[in-house]
This record gives C-alpha cells, structure tokens and sequence, in this order.
C-alpha cells in the first residue's frame, strides 16, 4: 500500500479576542491509497477545519500536509484551485448543488473548463450518473429531486473529474437512516470498486463502521 | 457544460430580476438616443431651411417667437394681412418680394400636420409693386437671398417649384411629401381640412425639412376654415442684402411697430443656438445616466453574488480560480449591458419618431450609426458598474458551504 497523504504536526490556531482558539493541534497521521478513513469526535473538535486544511482551503498556522510529492501547505492559490480541480472531489452536508442546472449539467460543473467536446462531457456525466443510479433523473433539476437524489447527484459531480481522493463532510447529515445506509454503502462501493482514497467526517457511530481507518479528534488532537 | 453555458443558463433562471437591473441603463439610453435623434434632424432642417426658405426677412407677431413660426401651435399669435399692403404701398427700397402665410397645426386623419395657406403668384404678382419684380420672374435671380441662385441641386428645383407656385384654386391643396404618405394621398384625390373639401393638386417631392408634414392651401380659405380672417401668421420678405445693411430692418419696423422682425441669420443663430444647448444637454444627461445606469448594475449585480454566495463558493471549493468567478460575472454584466443598449436604443428611437412629428414637426428617422455607440456605451457602464461586485465575489470563501448553515 502506497501513501498517498501525510500530514505532520498540522496545527489551525485561530485569534480570537477571548484567547486563540487551536482548532488543530500538532494533528500527525498517514492515509494509504485506497482507505476509508472516517473522522469523528464531538462538536467543535477541528473535523471541518482538518479537511479544509487538508484541501488547501485555509490556511493552517503550522505542520504540513503532503500529498504524494505535493506539498499542500506550501502551495500557491492557483495551484491549490488546480489541486483541487483535478485530484480532490468534495461531498457535503448540504449538497450545494446549483438549482438552475440540472443533474447532469451539474455533475459536469467541474469539466467546465477540461479540455474535452460537448459530447464527451456528456458522456462522462451520464456514466457517472448510472454509477450512482440517477441515469432516468439526469434531465431534472435539483428542486424536482429527493434528498438522497441530491446528495447523490453530489456524489457524481465529487467523482467526475476522476479525483484521487474523496473529502466528504458529513455526506449523510442531512439524510434518514435508511438514506444514509444507501449513500454510505454507495460511497463504500465507490472506495472498493475505484480503490479511491475517501476521508469521510461524520457524528454518527454506523457511518463510522464503514472506515477501515478511524481518526477520533478531541479539542483539535488526535486520540487513538 | 461550459462557461458560456453556465453564465447562459443562471442569466435565463433569474430572468425575472431581469427588469430592475436594466431599467435605469435602458431609460438611461433612451433618452440620450432620443435626444440625440431629434437634435441630428433639427440641425439638419436648419441647415436646410436657410437654404430652402427663399426669403431672408421674416415679420412675425410681436408676442412670437422663432419657435412658433416652426411649430404653429393653435394659439401662436397673428397679425393683420393687411400690413403686406402696408409694405407694399411704402415704396421701401429693397423689398424684392413678399409671402405672407398663416400656419396652423391641425389634426388630419389622425395625424398631425401643418397647414399653411400661401398667397399664390397669381394672386401676389396682380399687386402692382410685384408685377415686375423678383422671383416669380426669371428664376430666382432678382436677389441676394440664400439660396435663390438657380444651381442644379435637386432640392433647389424642388424649392423653386414650390416658391413659385403659380396659382392654387381656393379648393386645392399642396402636400408635402411626408404628409401625402401619411394621408396615403396622391394628386387629385380629394380631402376634407377643418370641415372643407380640397383636391389634392400637386405632391411635393422630398425636401427633408418641415415642410414634408405641411400641407399648403390658399391663405384665404385657410383663414376661413380656421375662423381667423384676414389674418396671418408670418409675412416671409426677400429682401436685398445691400437695403438690410442700410437699414431695412428698421424701417420695416417703422411701419409696423407691432410687429417682430427678424431676420433669417438671426433664426438661425438662434436654432443653432438652441441646438448646442440640446447637445450639451444631452452630454449631462449622458454622465448623469451612465452613473445612475452604473450604479444600478452594480447593485444589481452584487445583489446577484450575495444571492449565489454559496454557488460561488463551491465554484471555487472544486477549483474553479477568481480569475474564472470574474470571468463569469463580468460576461453576465456584458449581456445585461448589450440587452440595455439594444432596448434603449430601439425605445430612444422609437419616443423620438413618436414625439419628434408631435412637438417638434420634425420627421425622425432612426439612425443606425446611433446602435453600435449605443451598445458599446452601454457593455462599458455595465461592465465598470461590475466591477466592484465581482471584486468582492472572487473574495467569497470556498468553504462557505461547510461553515454556514
Ligand atoms: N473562522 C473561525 N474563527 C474562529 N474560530 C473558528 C473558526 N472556524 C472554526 N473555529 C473554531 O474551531 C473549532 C473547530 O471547528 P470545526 O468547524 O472544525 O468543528 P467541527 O468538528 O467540524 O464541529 P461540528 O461537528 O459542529 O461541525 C471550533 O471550536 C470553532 O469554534
Ligand atoms: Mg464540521
């Protein structure tokens, strides 16, 4: 197994008037390619903050985060936003999906600007949808589509630019039990089928389960 | 799925917002477009109406101005015809000829029209002082007025042919050739003015002035029909240019103290005047509404991005850079400024060929070297207006959607 992100002494100390506030302290841990690793600990304990550092979306205050021989914490803004563009998917809590855009015109939101025809772009968005069972919902818009529709739709747009590893931020908050078994089991098939890399944040013990690596965060640090 | 799509598709999704952004860039050039399509005519009647008029000295009513003279409004004042006989009569050296007229605005069929009733040659020429003189003679020689020489322009002939009408029946009329078009009237058809019938004994061709939406009758069945008898309007004098350096202009005042007299350079001058006036006008309005019309997008506009805060960030969360949010946004100002400048200039021009025969009895034509200024003027301001919102929504954080609500 070949590591695909290292993450060293990774620390987010945020200023505030009332005293600094360490979202992340000295965060140390290795992920292979390949791992389901699921990120719990309780309200407030630096999960958001960890992705968002590991995405190159903020700013950390120390630490490194390395991804294969790309130094995430060292990058410049534009090579950050093609980082991103081209490795990284993003699942969220609330879906953001963009409402005028049906769900195929939004799973292709990412090729916007790829280098390919129409047609294939086309293509590559109805062979994702069909991946995550939405290929008779591809014409509809976000508002004419479940909840669980939704996320998947997210799902699919995470995965069209065939990204190397999966950040989700409680992909299943916003859904039932029953929802969130199928959107995990899909993201569970997706991480076996692909061998692509997911780090999924989640409050819920059964999402949890499905990690084959667990990371407990408390007060920004990681407990075993 | 490309940008030009995505910026095509959110523009028709919010279609209905459409209204207020655009309002104040499309009024904004409408009304410089309107204005400007009036003052281009105006200034080109002027021109053509030194040229054309045939008389260099006008007596008008004390209370008139130039304004009436052009316009004829239902109560423009008048004067007696009888001063015509007044001059006449006075042996003054260097009056080569005399029109008097009587120029009422009058509704025909739905339009609005002037009507004039001339004295014909015939009539004019009867009177002793006339019979020898001027330019119901050879040609227009008899004087140094503008525009009496006999070149070959199109329009001079035209001139000549109406200056000289040589006699027009008491149930005959002379139209214009706009005002033909727009009665759908040829020679020898019949018409109804102000309750009387006329035949329709000649249609002018073309001049591009005034006189294209005028319908010229005999003055004294005109001052019938209108109950204003034995009065005129406007007497038109040739007068020769060396009797005005000597002062014709005030012995002509002289004999009728009531009376306002001018003369042609003087109208002119004042048109010109009055034309300078619209266009510096219309410069303030330009800056005004390019401000207001600015400002508008731009509130607009950033309505729009606080809206889409959370469909930006994302954008930028899957990597899409500023440079691409800018792109997006500023290609969005740019539609709203062409759809601006295009519906500006077609209302502009439209008012303008609306309002232009109502107040002014000018005939507007659009003016299509007008459209692209107009859309350029207006992409420009919408694109400035822009800028600023889309500044401030390539500032928008990318992980907005995992830290709001
Ligand atoms: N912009 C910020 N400024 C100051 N403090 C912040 C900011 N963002 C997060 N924090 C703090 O950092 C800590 C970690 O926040 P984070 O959002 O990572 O928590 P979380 O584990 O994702 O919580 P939750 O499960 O509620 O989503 C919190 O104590 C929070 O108050
Ligand atoms: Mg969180």
């Amino acid at each position: 197994m070949s590591t695909i992100l290292t993450i060293s002494d990774l620390t987010k100390k945020y200023r505030h008037a009332d005293g600094d506030i360490y979202a992340l302290n000295k965060v140390s841990f290795a992920v292979d390619k390949g791992d389901f690793v699921t990120i719990t600990g309780s309200s407030g304990s630096g999960k958001t903050t960890l992705l968002l550092c590991l995405a190159g979306l903020i700013q950390s205050s120390g630490g490194t985060v390395q991804f294969q021989d790309f130094t995430i914490t060292s990058a410049s803004d534009s090579q950050l936003s093609h980082f991103r563009k081209s490795k990284v998917g993003f699942v969220m809590q609330s879906f953001a999906l963009i409402p005028y855009l049906t769900a195929a015109e939004n799973v292709m939101l990412p090729l916007a600007q790829a280098p390919m025809s129409g047609r294939q772009k086309q293509t590559a968005a109805d062979e994702i949808l069909r991946l995550v069972g939405l290929e008779n919902r591809k014409n509809h818009l976000p508002k004419e589509l479940s909840a669980g529709q939704r996320q998947r739709v997210a799902i699919a747009r995470a995965l069209i630019n065939k990204p190397e590893l999966i950040l989700a931020d409680e992909p299943t908050g916003n859904l039932d039990p029953t929802l969130s078994t199928d959107i995990l089991d899909l993201l569970s098939t997706i991480n076996k089928t692909q061998n692509l890399t997911i780090l999924m944040v989640t409050h819920s013990p059964m999402a949890a389960a499905y990690g084959n690596r667990k990371i407990h965060l408390k007060d920004g640090e990681v407990v075993a | 799925m490309n940008l030009t799509k995505l910026v095509w598709l959110e523009f028709k999704y919010h279609k209905s917002q459409l209204i207020t952004g655009l309002l104040a860039i499309t009024l904004g050039v409408a009304v410089i477009v309107g204005i400007r399509s009036v003052s281009v005519v105006s200034e080109k009647a002027v021109a053509i109406n030194l040229d054309n008029l045939g008389a260099n000295i006008l007596v008008l009513p004390q209370g008139a101005n130039v304004d009436n003279y052009y316009t004829a409004d239902i109560d423009a004042p008048t004067f007696p015809e009888a001063y015509v006989e007044i001059v006449a009569t006075s042996a003054l050296q260097g009056v080569d000829n005399m029109s008097p007229k009587l120029t009422r605005r009058i509704t025909v069929r739905g339009q609005k029209l002037a009507l004039t009733g001339i004295l014909p040659k015939n009539e004019l020429a009867s009177k002793p002082l006339w019979q020898k003189s001027g330019l119901f003679g050879a040609g227009a020689k008899a004087s140094c007025a503008p525009g009496a020489a006999t070149d070959n322009g199109a329009y001079k002939d035209e001139k000549l042919l109406r200056k000289s009408i040589d006699a027009i029946e008491e149930d005959e009329c002379i139209l214009g050739s706009s005002a033909a078009q727009r009665l759908q009237l040829k020679e020898n058809d019949t018409i109804t003015l102000e309750g009387g019938g006329f035949k329709v004994a000649k249609v002018l061709t073309e001049t591009g002035t005034i006189d294209d939406d005028r319908i010229f009758a005999h003055l004294h069945t005109v001052q019938r029909l209108l109950g204003i008898k034995e009065q005129v309007s406007a007497i038109e004098i040739m007068g020769c240019c060396n009797a005005i350096t000597d002062g014709l202009l005030s012995k002509l005042r002289n004999l009728l103290p009531d009376t306002k007299i001018t003369t042609i350079g003087q109208i002119v001058a004042t048109q010109v005047q009055t034309n300078k006036l619209m266009n510096k006008v219309s410069l303030v309005f330009l800056v005004i509404i390019l401000f207001v019309g600015g400002v508008s997008i731009g509130n607009f506009m950033w309505a729009n991005v606080n809206e889409r805060r959370k469909e930006i960030g994302m954008l930028r969360m899957i990597g899409f850079s500023k440079g691409v949010i800018y792109r997006l946004l500023l290609a969005k100002a740019l539609i709203l400024g062409i759809m601006g400048g295009a519906l500006g200039y077609i209302i502009g021009t439209g008012a303008a060929m609306w309002l232009g025969p109502q107040f002014a009895q000018l005939a507007v034509q659009p003016l299509p070297q007008l459209l692209p200024a107009a859309l350029a003027i207006a992409a420009v301001v919408a694109l400035l207006g822009s800028a600023i919102p889309a500044y401030l929504a390539g500032k928008i954080d990318p992980f907005i959607n995992m830290q709001e609500e």
